[in-house]
């Protein structure tokens, strides 16, 4: 499954976790481990652990919320439950799923609502300017800098919300659900965004319900039910798993229509789980007839 | 969307200045008149304020402030004017009701008073943005926990008004009368509001987890972005003020012998 070495990014080891007040474990047994730069999809249906492990990743479990914890997180060696949260928002950042909760609400523009972490954690004057415009750039929201957080639309108030996490240049970003109160155009704007951040090199974590998104973009995917972790592997493997139905998952459509025609990538043994790779495979088929 | 904050930028003079100017200023135009015992620096401090007012063109905006509590004055000056206890020099008479001198100068007393406050309260609120006030405070070695709190409210609060007529609407659109005589309007109460705190405690929790991430609880020191507000006027309207105070004191105590 997955690779554990010593040099991995993020080591996550038999994490056990459980909210105050319920009697059953959110996360349970959890281990795997993230190399710099992946981009790692997460994906199972309601309640089986994403958002909790999304902020286990964060520190808010258990630095926020509290409860029983048991097992470890490793992010550069440091262990995550031991940082306090001021400091670990420097390594990791974490962006909700809605975007008008994450305007701090004191702040007049986008521009000092970018600044708001960074005033937090002390950065100077001219490396903090430097930073909102690479921000701002990133995100192609430059042209909404003076006007009122509030008064953006939904997809450009998620796009803030992101900028204001990459201006404090975290290594890791963590998206929990950044896109489900987004229509189509204000999705493709954040999905856009955080493909560019991956190349940059950053490690991405993204909890999202729409599969053909997935697919396209992870470098892994992690697919939890109940809180434990079922698989870690590859889109193509694990959108070629026959069990994907108990666990609440739908195949992306393409995988779907090559499951029917029983059409596999003879370089991987799996069915295609994107747009380009199954017209690889039916073109090449079409040829072959 | 609109502000509750009754600051506007007007380029003005008074814009310029830093906030502990103007919250220097509120200080001596209260403390002064107490310390000299004389009406007439009340007076003369309303007489300062409106000028400042006058210049930083938002004289205007004092309008409802001071016909809401000016009605208040009113209804002072009329009880007192004609029960105060100690009314013996008739000064004139509406029909059967005659006022007294006595009861009118204690009135005349409260309303000076009464406009003074408001008067130099306006001088900062209407000229120092809230967030210029709050910055300055906690660059001073405020708490920007409370900062955060004192600012948020500015933008917060239009938000739960938003927040409950997006809630209103949905509803009235399920049948519910919330318009119509009082006891309609009572019982429309209810459905209305819990849905507003529930939404608002939710929304509470998940940004004290977005602030949370954003480093708001770090312990180290918080720089700005943007420049402190203050000019070069500043250290001389501020010595000067703090001159007249002590020349105030220094008067009163030379009085005394």
């Amino acid at each position: 499954m997955a690779m554990s070495t010593e040099h991995s990014k993020i080591i996550v080891e038999n994490l056990k976790y459980k909210y105050l007040a319920t009697d059953f474990l959110a996360l349970d047994g959890i281990s795997f481990s993230v190399e710099q730069g992946e981009f790692i999809g997460i994906i199972g249906k309601n309640e089986s652990g994403k958002s909790t492990l999304c902020q286990a990743i964060a520190g808010l479990v258990p630095n926020f919320h509290k409860g029983a914890y048991g097992g470890r997180i490793l992010i550069d060696g440091l262990e995550v439950k031991n940082v306090e949260l001021s400091e670990l928002c420097k390594k990791v950042g974490i962006v909700f799923q809605n975007p008008f909760n994450q305007v701090t609400g004191s702040k007049l523009t986008v521009y000092e609502e970018i600044a708001f972490g960074l005033e937090n954690t002390g950065i100077e004057k001219q490396e903090m300017i430097r930073r909102i415009d690479d921000a701002m750039e990133l995100l192609d929201i430059a042209k909404y800098k003076d006007r009122n957080p509030f008064d953006l639309s939904g997809g450009q108030m998620q796009r803030m919300a992101i900028a204001s996490i990459i201006a404090m240049q975290p290594e890791v970003i963590v998206l929990d659900e950044p896109t489900s109160q987004l229509d189509p155009q204000g999705r493709e704007e954040v999905y856009q965004a955080v493909q560019k951040l991956s190349k940059k090199g950053i490690t991405i974590f993204m909890v999202e319900h729409n599969m053909e998104k997935i697919a396209s973009y992870s470098d892994r995917v992690l697919l939890l039910d109940g809180g434990r972790l079922i698989d870690f592997d590859t889109p193509q493997r694990i959108f070629s798993r026959e069990d994907l139905d108990t666990y609440g998952v739908e195949v992306p459509a393409f995988t779907r229509i090559c499951k029917e025609l029983n059409l596999k990538n003879p370089g991987t043994g799996c069915y295609p789980v994107t747009l380009e790779e199954a017209y690889d495979l039916l073109s090449k088929e079409k040829r072959e007839m | 969307m609109k502000s509750i904050s009754l600051y506007e930028e007007k380029g003005s003079l008074l814009n310029k200045l830093a906030p502990e100017s103007k919250i220097l200023y509120i200080i001596i135009a209260l403390l002064l008149p107490v310390i000299m015992g004389s009406r007439w620096v009340s007076i003369g401090f309303i007489a300062v304020s409106f000028f400042l007012l006058l210049i930083s063109k938002v004289l205007r905006k004092t309008v409802p402030i001071l016909s809401i509590s000016g009605f208040v004055l009113l209804t002072v000056v009329i009880i007192q004017g004609i029960f105060r206890a100690g009314n013996v020099t008739p000064v004139f008479a509406v029909g059967p009701v005659s006022f007294y001198k006595e009861g009118l100068m204690f009135a005349f007393e409260i309303v000076v008073n009464v406009l003074n406050i408001l008067l130099s309260f306006c001088v900062l609120i209407l000229t120092a943005k809230p967030s210029d006030i709050v910055e300055n405070f906690v660059r001073k070695g405020f708490s920007p926990r409370f900062g955060y709190v004192f600012i948020s409210v500015f933008q917060i609060v239009p938000q739960m008004t938003e927040t409950m007529s997006t809630i209103t609407d949905a509803q009235r659109s399920r049948g519910m009368e919330t318009e119509g005589n009082l006891l309609v309007r009572i019982k429309a109460f209810g459905p209305l509001i819990s849905p507003v705190v529930m939404s608002s405690l939710i929304n509470t929790r998940e940004r004290a987890l977005a602030l949370e991430v954003r480093g708001f609880n770090a312990r180290n020191k918080k720089t700005f972005l943007n420049d402190e507000k203050k000019c070069g006027a500043d250290k001389y309207i501020q010595l000067g003020m703090l001159a007249m105070l002590i020349a105030g004191i220094v008067w009163r105590v030379a009085g005394w012998r």
